[in-house]
């Protein structure tokens, strides 16, 4: 375990996972992983599905709590940080949610101004100069007075992706950035990943299952399974790592550590064939 | 059966959970009134969606309510020669009763149940997470400006709705059935008492059954699953929970005040 104080916040790593075990619905989730998420990089989290890739985005932001281990994020341990320094936290993490979360009874200018006006006691003119550099970045500065309910799903994307800039924060966390977009859209979301962490040098995580996207974007994988990190590196040695777990889920094999078949009862038993099967 | 399954619970048990549970978010939602002050403009405008947009409801409701009593008592009365006095007994019965009770009714299934839906389908489409995220309190922006506007939306509606039915019951009584409007007026200021009948009747009662309905609305919207199944159920949970909220509280306030 690693004490908070001997963590500098110029550390390398912006995220320190040590031990993390969570158990839910009686099912273990995570089995004391262990993970580094280096700073100003773009980290993809992979994994087969229903592995815990969403709920370890909840345990870095503090909106879960785990069974045990810790989670420091810039020297900060999470578990131990009061509701008020939590939320202090989370004003420098922007969190793009799968299905964009956008604020359904706001235009897209009210959305992106949402946290400003909250936090801050900036001047109207300030404020909307402000959404107005955010929204150009993403490309929809003309659609500022469009609601929610009118845009597709790559624009919502990229204005719940303006929202989560608003701050300038030291981290990103991306769930599901590319799932449901067309080509167009998904590599505009993929251009703006890459910009933002080239520009700003804002720290991504990425949680995400499209292999080529993540190939072009992403500075190092972890690919989690069965609770804990299975493979690590960047894109090219990790789809070279030949253990039953990279070749099954790099080369989408239908078979394998992951099984097709949801475990169940004896099959030939449960047709009624139970004579048979002795 | 697997033994993943959750434990089964009674009706009772489940309702006493649910008791439970209602009791601590009312904790919460307390505790965050004092956050909830720099939300103003959410609260007001929480007011106007509770309580102007119910007005139409509540004034329609509350004329017929006191054209059909008025006309059920002359009927009555008529019997006994008495129907100058039915004016006085409209008045008295909205009063006490039924303008606080229905117009609470009709606020659960106006209100009651938007308040609920609303927060249900912000929660199945992250919107409450995405705010947790932002660094801003849910419970102080969401919870709080609806369960404060139904507070005091409440005994404004619920003066409405009275105002209504006395009108109501002077169309009927006065202008159809030819009551004396001297005596119909006369008889009614005579006896309402402004304690216990304005007070006690239509304001504290509506007080607390617009507590009550905002609470249940609120609590539902917010431990509904996010699903559109769990969101359906969770806003018939709403008028149902209130309405046996409403009438056994109302039976509790009548004892101890009357």
């Amino acid at each position: 375990m690693i004490d908070p104080v001997d963590t500098a916040p110029a550390d390398s790593t912006l995220v320190r996972i040590r031990g993390l075990t969570t158990v839910l619905s009686g099912k273990t989730i995570f089995d004391a992983l262990e993970m580094d998420i280096p700073r100003g990089k773009v980290t993809a989290i992979m994994g087969p599905s229903g592995t815990g890739k969403t709920t370890l985005l909840k345990h870095i932001t503090g909106q879960m709590r785990a069974d045990a281990g810790s989670i420091e994020v810039d020297g900060r341990r999470v578990a131990d940080l009061s509701r008020q320094q939590l939320y202090k936290l989370r004003e420098g993490i922007g969190y793009l949610f799968q299905n964009s979360a956008l604020l359904t009874d706001f235009s897209v200018f009210e959305n992106v101004a949402f946290p400003l006006r909250q936090h801050t006691k900036l001047p109207e003119v300030l404020i909307r100069n402000l959404v107005l550099l955010k929204l150009q970045a993403v490309g929809l500065r003309g659609a500022a007075g469009l609601m929610p309910s009118e845009l597709s799903g790559g624009m919502a994307r990229r204005v719940a992706l303006a929202r989560a800039i608003v701050f300038d924060p030291m981290l990103i966390l991306y769930d599901e950035p590319f799932v449901g977009l067309d080509p167009v859209a998904l590599n505009q979301v993929l251009k703006l990943i890459r910009t933002l962490n080239q520009t700003l040098g804002i720290t991504s995580v990425l949680v995400a299952h499209e292999l080529e996207a993540i190939k072009q974007v992403a500075d190092h994988i972890f690919l989690i399974a069965n609770g804990k990190v299975v493979a690590q590196g960047d894109p090219k040695t990790i789809a070279n790592d030949g253990s039953p777990w990279t070749r099954q889920f790099f080369g989408g094999e239908a078979d394998g550590p992951v099984p097709f078949q949801y475990p169940a009862g004896d099959y030939a038993q449960a047709l009624g064939f139970a004579g048979a099967a002795k | 059966m697997s033994a993943r399954m959750p434990p089964q619970r009674n009706v009772v048990t489940q309702s006493l959970a649910q008791i439970g549970a209602c009791g601590l978010f009312l904790l919460t939602l307390l505790a965050a009134i004092p956050r909830s002050f720099r939300y103003l403009r959410e609260t007001i405008r929480q007011l106007w969606f509770v309580g102007a947009m119910s007005l139409t409801i509540i004034m329609v409701c509350g004329l017929f309510v006191g054209m059909v009593l008025m006309l059920q008592l002359y009927h009555v009365l008529s019997i006994f020669g008495g129907t100058s006095a039915s004016g006085m007994v409209v008045a008295l019965s909205v009063y006490r009763e039924l303008g606080p009770v229905v117009t609470a009714l009709l606020f659960a299934g106006r209100a009651g149940t938007s308040i609920t839906a609303e927060i249900g389908l912000m929660r199945a489409t992250d919107q409450i997470d995405a705010m947790e995220m932002m660094a801003v309190d849910p419970i102080a922006y969401v919870a709080t400006p609806r369960f404060l506007a139904g507070l005091i939306a409440m005994p404004l509606l619920c003066c409405v709705f009275c105002a209504m039915a006395i009108f109501g019951g002077h169309l009927v009584g006065v202008t159809w059935l030819g009551i004396d409007n001297g005596t119909f007026w006369a008889n009614m200021t005579a006896v309402v008492d402004v304690h216990t009948d304005i007070v006690n009747g239509v304001l504290f009662k509506s007080l607390a059954f617009g507590a009550v309905v905002s609470l249940i609305a609120v609590f539902q919207g917010f431990t509904t699953p996010p699903t559109s199944e769990g969101v359906a159920y969770a806003t018939t949970r709403t008028v149902v929970a209130s309405s046996i909220a409403i009438l056994a509280l109302d039976f509790v306030l009548t004892a101890f005040l009357m």
